[in-house]
Order: structure tokens, then sequence, then C-alpha cells
């Protein structure tokens, strides 16, 4: 019986290697083959691999490190409150995080240039009050919060998820046994939501180094990411072999967090819903 | 206490998460037709939105293709999971490994990749390869969802349904599929709204003539989203807050009186969502039918953004029977490779000057046969000379529309006289500049402010422009090519890098604004019409070109996108002489002595300006 029943993957595994492994390996193909002779080349590496390549990686590794532990740190305690929430209204409040998905994406950050404008929302609230003006559009904190706000979720649910299946009695033991509150999160709480922290960390870091959209919006384009380099060899250059080689080693921080996400969330307790 | 601290922890999160959206609601309400002005509240966009098929459209487009791919997925997830589910370890742990790859690989590598597999295997982009890109990136968050109820079944319940005598099939349906149920629910809605909120993968492997809500709002971002989309996305936002609020309402009642609200259980649980799934998949229908592929004659025109009066393809398709399918690109540098690798066969195109200097070297025209086009003669003689720069022999373009490259700037805050690309240099206006973020426009400033040509390929004068512009980085507010216009109307800055084109609207929208062409020159450019050589409806193409020459199509044409028309024959109709002798809009030939004309300069010299703008950007 058990061996039939495995093949209930193949439509998936046949589906996987045609949508999800060969387009990996055309890119590739692309990174090391030169855009005049298609021969074998290291060139479109040399090229990726310039300082100010280099730069814009090092300042979007920066920025979604930043994202993602502000992200981290607003999350943990919104889980727990949520956690201890009545299941009813939990899964509406849970929800109510997942409602702002459906609005779209570009109009949520579009949103949020309105807010942030010179003219805009929260400038036109701080002049009400005589207070000054801030300069807070087309600045890296924009985007930090950009990418803050849009990846929130994919923060919230997976710590929230496996808080919820945390058995209450394990913090009542402690707690009966003398650990203070800090103590029982030390030794108790944290270490047993690991697997979604990890989930999480992974499904904001992610996004957040790759984004394009995010920094063009909010940041005015003055500061580009690894995200924006890559676009714009695929649209501004037409030069795929470069952007290609770029996604390339892109992947590579993309296999490491996959080895990182392996390791603590084995048996993928740390799901979103 | 401490219960204080929660709740108000909780409502400063929903406010930042709602802030946004309330944003927009708000801005659906706005009479004016830009964001960064209040016009006092009006009702119109909300009875605009209705009569707008496009946007119908897109939102119908949208939801089928998130219904379609979250149920496949859906289906192959779950079987998947639960084949993955009785497999060896070691192959478990392949399986899981490809699962991932969607998920963590970044969104516009995915959407890249499979654009190119498409590409590669000639498969024509549209509906298809949107909603395969879609699927496959919705499967992993099925199988996340579905895998861990799986792997917390007990298998001995299973086992003891064979024993009682069901067969594999009946007991997996009556007893395990129950207790997964959570799972593929939640994957389920998962997939739909990780594919109803995709713009990045849907961007790469859309086709023409299909958008969803996403690339429609993004192709929009040029001219200023329509407020019309605002009114939708309130639309929708307050039907899908009630549907939650009546979902959740549901099980607190069924535990009191279970018998007598049944009725609304039955209403809630089955009418709704098949009516939901009726509505949208007959909707989807109705509209395919009206907008969508037909096998009548068409024509597959691919143009820049808000270029042309969306009433023109529509006569034209009454007048004649051609349908129009109609797809925009951004910049000149996106249009070519989809050209050049023919993924799509587009009969019509609109490049640039230079773009079209570099499609004719590489062979990528077809030569146009003016003796199908007899309106041509309507376009200004001077059009064709100037055209003679990157097509000698005026064989392959019909020149559409032409312009200059200046600087808008607002009266009210700019106090010195503008004449200079200078001013771009002038702390005075720190953070209250916007450059163009396209590389050959961006080095033009800088070229022609130290003296040099626009076609430079000296390495040591494009060096000194990128210093140039280096140095002006700190004054720049933002680098944009879709936003000048938005920003300059809502007096977000003091002086930006435009078109000629652009000016007659943002000074009706903000009298305060002012166009100058520095004295030192700048760019002329023309963009115009092309046949590629894989064109399928050659004819139709020459008769759309010809209704376009026609004076009243191509006024119309003018007054919708304001660009200078070089259709002397329509200028002449035009009845406002402010307007048809403007000297911005149609500048005189003493006046642009100092401009050029961009000329393709080669892969090499193009790799220098790009690596040259990305060290400016970086800087």
């Amino acid at each position: 019986m058990k061996n039939k029943r495995k093949w209930l993957a193949a439509p998936y595994g046949i589906w996987a290697a045609g949508f999800i492994v060969i387009p990996l390996i055309i890119i590739l193909y692309y990174a090391f083959v030169s855009p005049e002779t298609s021969k074998f080349t290291m060139s479109n590496f040399a090229m990726a691999f310039s300082p100010e390549n280099i730069k814009s990686l090092v300042l979007a590794l920066l920025l979604s490190l930043i994202s993602t532990v502000i992200c981290l740190l607003l999350a943990y305690p919104l889980a727990v409150i949520l956690s201890k929430k009545e299941v009813n209204q939990s899964s509406f409040i849970v929800l109510v995080f997942i409602l702002p998905m459906w609005m779209n994406f570009l109009l949520r950050t579009l949103a949020w240039q309105t807010l942030l404008e010179r003219n805009g929302v929260i400038n036109g609230i701080l002049a009400f009050f005589h207070l000054h003006r801030l300069n807070l559009i087309n600045t890296p904190f924009a985007i930090i919060l950009g990418m803050v706000y849009n990846f929130l979720p994919f923060m919230v649910l997976p710590i929230y998820n496996v808080l919820l299946k945390m058995d209450p009695s394990i913090v009542e033991a402690a707690q009966d046994l003398g650990a203070d509150t800090l103590l029982v999160y030390k030794k108790i709480m944290v270490p047993l939501s690991i697997p979604g922290i990890v989930s999480g960390i992974t499904m904001v870091f992610i996004p957040s180094m790759t984004t394009f959209v995010i920094s063009d919006l909010l940041g005015g384009s003055k500061y580009l990411l690894i995200g924006n380099v890559i676009e714009q060899e695929f649209k501004q250059t037409s030069n795929w072999n470069a952007g290609s080689a770029l996604s390339a080693i892109l992947m590579i921080f993309i296999f490491a967090s996959m080895f990182f996400l392996n390791k603590y969330d084995k048996d993928g307790e740390g799901t979103l819903f | 206490m401490k219960k204080y601290i929660n709740r108000i922890y909780m409502a400063l999160i929903l406010i930042f998460m709602y802030a946004p959206i309330l944003t927009m609601i708000v801005l659906s309400f706005n009479a004016s037709k830009t964001r960064s002005r209040w016009g006092g509240f009006s009702l119109k966009w909300y009875t605009a939105l209705f009569s707008n098929t496009d946007i119908m459209q897109a939102l119908y487009n949208t939801l089928i293709i998130a219904l379609l791919a979250a149920i496949i997925s859906t289906i192959l997830g779950t079987m998947a999971a639960i084949g993955i589910g009785s497999m060896k370890k070691k192959i478990q742990s392949v399986f899981s490994a490809i699962t991932n790859i969607p998920m963590l690989n970044g969104e516009i590598v995915m959407g890249i990749s499979l654009m190119l597999l498409f590409i590669l295997v000639r498969m024509n982009l549209g509906f298809s390869t949107i909603l395969m890109s879609h699927i496959t990136f919705d499967i992993p968050y099925v199988i996340l969802s579905v895998m861990p109820k799986i792997k917390q079944y007990p298998k001995s319940t299973y086992e003891a349904a064979l024993d009682l005598g069901a067969s594999p099939l009946q007991s997996f349906f009556k007893v395990v599929f129950p207790d997964i149920m959570p799972g593929v629910l939640s994957g389920f809605l998962l997939a739909f709204t990780m594919s109803l909120d995709d713009f990045v993968i849907t961007y790469f492997t859309k086709g023409p003539g299909i958008d969803t809500l996403s690339t429609k709002i993004y192709s929009e971002v040029r001219k200023g989203i329509k407020p019309e989309m605002y009114a939708l996305s309130t639309l929708l936002f307050v039907t899908v807050f009630f549907l939650l609020i009546l979902i959740n309402q549901n099980p607190a009642e069924k535990e009191k009186r279970v018998k007598q609200y049944s009725v609304i259980r039955v209403i809630c649980k089955r009418v709704l969502p098949a009516a939901i799934i009726v509505l949208i998949a007959g909707g989807g229908i109705y509209y395919h039918g009206t907008g969508g592929i037909s096998t009548k004659d068409q024509i597959v025109v691919y143009n820049w953004g808000e270029y042309i009066d969306p009433d023109v393809p529509k006569n034209f398709e009454k007048e004649t029977g051609i349908h129009v399918v109609y797809e925009e690109f951004e910049t000149n540098e996106i249009m070519y490779p989809k050209i050049q690798s023919g993924a799509v066969a587009y009969d019509l195109v609109c490049p640039s000057d230079y773009m079209i200097d570099k499609m004719i070297q590489n062979d990528l025209l077809d030569k146009i046969d003016w003796s199908k086009i007899p309106n041509a003669s309507n376009i200004g003689r001077t059009y064709f000379e100037k055209s003679r720069e990157f097509d000698p022999y005026n064989e392959y373009s019909l020149p559409y529309c032409w312009g200059t490259l200046g600087i808008i700037y607002n009266k009210s805050m700019v106090k010195s006289p503008v004449n200079s690309w200078n001013i771009l240099w002038d702390p005075e206006y720190k953070n209250n500049i916007l450059m163009q973020d396209s590389v050959r426009d961006a080095f033009t400033v800088a070229l022609k402010l130290a003296g040099h040509s626009v076609n430079s390929s000296d390495p040591k004068q494009l060096e000194r422009a990128e210093k140039l512009l280096e140095s002006e980085k700190p004054l720049v507010q933002s680098y944009s090519v879709d936003q000048i216009r938005d920003k300059m109307i809502g007096g977000e800055a003091a002086l930006g890098v435009t078109f000629s084109g652009e000016f007659l609207y943002m000074q009706r929208e903000n009298p305060d604004l002012d166009f100058v062409l520095p004295k030192e020159g700048s760019n002329v450019w023309i963009d115009s019409w092309v046949i590629p050589k894989n064109a399928k409806h050659k004819k139709n193409a020459q008769e759309f070109l010809n209704y376009l020459c026609r004076p009243d199509v191509a006024l119309k044409n003018f007054e919708y996108i304001t660009y200078a028309t070089p259709n002397t024959a329509a200028r002449e109709l035009i009845e406002d002489s402010d307007i048809r002798d403007n000297p911005i809009l149609f500048p005189k030939d003493s006046d642009l002595k100092n401009s050029e004309t961009y000329r393709y300069l080669g892969r090499k010299t193009e790799e220098l300006y790009a690596k040259l703008w990305r060290e400016v950007k970086s800087s």
C-alpha cells in the first residue's frame, strides 16, 4: 500500500521538474555563457562582482537584516498576545492580519508614498500641530518601513502557529517550579518557538533581500539594491547574461537560508496558517 | 494593566497595518485626479469604475487566475503531500528541498527563469503562462500547509478503516480527508492570497492583451493611478471584510441554536461560495468575450504606456472590424528583447529613434509599403528628414510623436532664472530636484553641461559626466521616470527633468509649472511606428497606421497624450493657437541647433553607459 501511495506525488514531481528545476538550469546556462558568442565564459560573473554591484548587495543585506530584526521584535509579542486569545476570536484576528494582503501590494506601497511625502499626510499632521516637517520619503528609513509593512504578516503567522500548538501546561509547570516571566520566556517559550521564528526570518529576509519595487517607490531609486540591479539588467540594459549571473549569486543566499531552515524547522511546523 | 498594554500594542500594530488602506479609501472619494491634491468629496470614481471595462477585465482576470491556480495547486499539492509523506526519508528531503525553492527564491529570479523557459519553448506569453507560473509558486504553500497535518495523522486510524472493510478510496475520503481538511483549506486560502497579490512573476510571464490588477496598476503609475483603482480597492476591501465577519459569526451560533439557523449555515457554507464562484466564472467569460482574444482579424500593437487615446483602437475596430490587441511597455530596453526573441509576434511597435537604429542593424524590422498608407502625406516632411539619422532611406519607420528633454520647474519655488542645466547642481535646491531614471537621459544632462555630444562614446567624456552626476546626487530628491508628473503637480519638488510633451498636462493641473529647454542643448527624440519581421498581420498593421495618420484621429491622440504630433494636418486643426504655436511643444529648428537625436552606440558603449550609471546610483 505504502509504495503505491507515494506515486500520488508524481504529478507534482513532473510539474516541479518542468517549472522549478529546468528554469533554474536555464538561468545558470545564461549566467555561464557569453552574450555574443554563446560560448562558456566567466565574464558575466566578473561583471557581476564589480564594486558597485557588491555595494548594492551589501546595502540589500543590511536593509533586509534590519527589517527582519524589526519584524521579529514587533511580531513576537504580537504572536504571544494573539495566541492567548480564545480560539474563536483569534482566528478572526489572524484573518485581520492577512486581510491587507488582499489589497494590491503596489497600491499599498503607493499609499505609503502618500503618507510619507513632503506634503503628505504625516507631514500634514505635523504641520497642523506646528511641528517641524520630517524628511521621510526617499530615505533608507522609508525602504525599511516598506519592507516591515509588507512582510510583517509572514513573521507573525508562523510564530503564532507554533505558539498555538504549545502545551500551556508546560509554562504552568515552569511557573509552579518557581520560574519568573523572564525565565519562562528564556527557557521555555523562545526555545519551543524556534521553528516558527526561523521560518519567519526566512520568509521576511528573502523577499526583502530581493525586492525592487519597494526601493523604487519608497527610496526614490536613490538606493540601488541587488534586486534593482537585476531588474535593470533585464529591463534597461537588456543584458540577460549579466542579470542571470547576478540571479545565480543571489541563489547562493537562498540555498544558505534553506539549509538554515531545514536545520531548525525539520517538521515544517512553522507554517503560515 | 497588562491587558491594557496588550490592547494598546495590538491597536498600534493595526493602525500601522491599516493606515495605507485607510489612505486608499480616502483617495477613492477624492474629486481631483491626482493623488497629491484633495479636490473635495466625490463619488464619481465609483460610477466611472463600472463603465471602465479595462479595470473590470483586469479584476476578472486576477480573480479567475487566482481561483484556478488555487484549485489546481490545492489538488496537486495535497496529492503531493500525501505521496511525500509515505516516501523514504532521503527522497523526502529531496522533495522538500525542491518545494522550498519557489518560496525562498526571490520573486524576481522565479519570474525571470519562468519567462526564459516560456520563451525558450516558444510558448505564447499570455493567460496560460501566467496561470502555470501561479500554480508553480502556489503549490509549495499548499504542501507546507497540508504536510504537518499528514505527519500528525496516526496511520492506525486509516488501517482500522481498512480492517473494517472500507476500500482504500473510501477510507481515505471518509476517514483521512476530514482530518487533514483544515490544512487543505488553509493551503487553498494561502495559495489564493499569494496569487491575488502577486505582481513580479505575473509581470515577467504575461503577454499582450492580458492584464491582472497588479500589472494594470503598475502601468498606470506613469500617469498617476486612476482614482477608479482606489474605488475598486475600497469595494474589494469592504466586501472581504464583511465576508470575514459573516464567516466568523457562524461557529458561535452553531453551538446555540443549530436547527433554527441551519438554513443560514447552508447559505453561508455552500450557497455563498458557490455563488461567488459562479459570479467570477460567469463574469470572466462575459468580459473575456467582449474584450479578450477572438478569432476575428486582429493586430497586436506594442506601445508605450498611456501613449494612445483608448477610444482610437475601439473606433478603428468599429470601422474596420479588425480587433486591436494592445500591450504596453515602459522602456525601449524592455521592449527590445521581446522582439528579438520572437516570444510574441507583434504587428506594430513604437520604439524611439536609437532603438529603431539598433533594430534595423539587427535585421528585426520589415519595410513599410508606403503605397498602402496614403495618409502618411499628412506627416510633415521635416520629420521624415530627421528620421534619416536612424532610418537612412525612410523605409522602416513612421513618426508618431516627438519632443525634447528639458527642465520642468515650479515658478513659486524657483526664484533664479532657469535656462541652463547648471541649476540642477545648485545647492539651494537640495532635495528639490527630480532626475530622470533612465541611462541615456540622465547622461544627456551631464554630457551637455560639460559641452559634449549626447552620443559620446569617449570613455573620458563619459567618466567626466559620471563624476558630474555623482556630485549632483546629494541634491536629488528621487530618480524616477513614472512619477515626475505626479510629484511636480503636487509641489513635491521644485525642478524636474522631463519631456516637453508632459508640460501641457502638468501645467493644466498646476499653473505654477513651466518648462525650459536649456541653452546648452538637449536631446530631440522621435518615437516612430515600425513593423517587426515576424509580424503576422502586416496588412492590418498598415491599415491601422493609415488610420492613425488621419488628421482627426491624430488630433484626438494629441489631445489625449499631449506629446507633439508630427502630423501637420492635425496640428492645423488645433483650435487653440496658444497650443498650436506653442514654442515648448513645437520648438523651431533654430531653438534646436544645440540639440541632437540619440543614436545606437553599439553593445560595448551601451554596457559602459549602464556600468557608469550603476556607479552613480550606488554611490
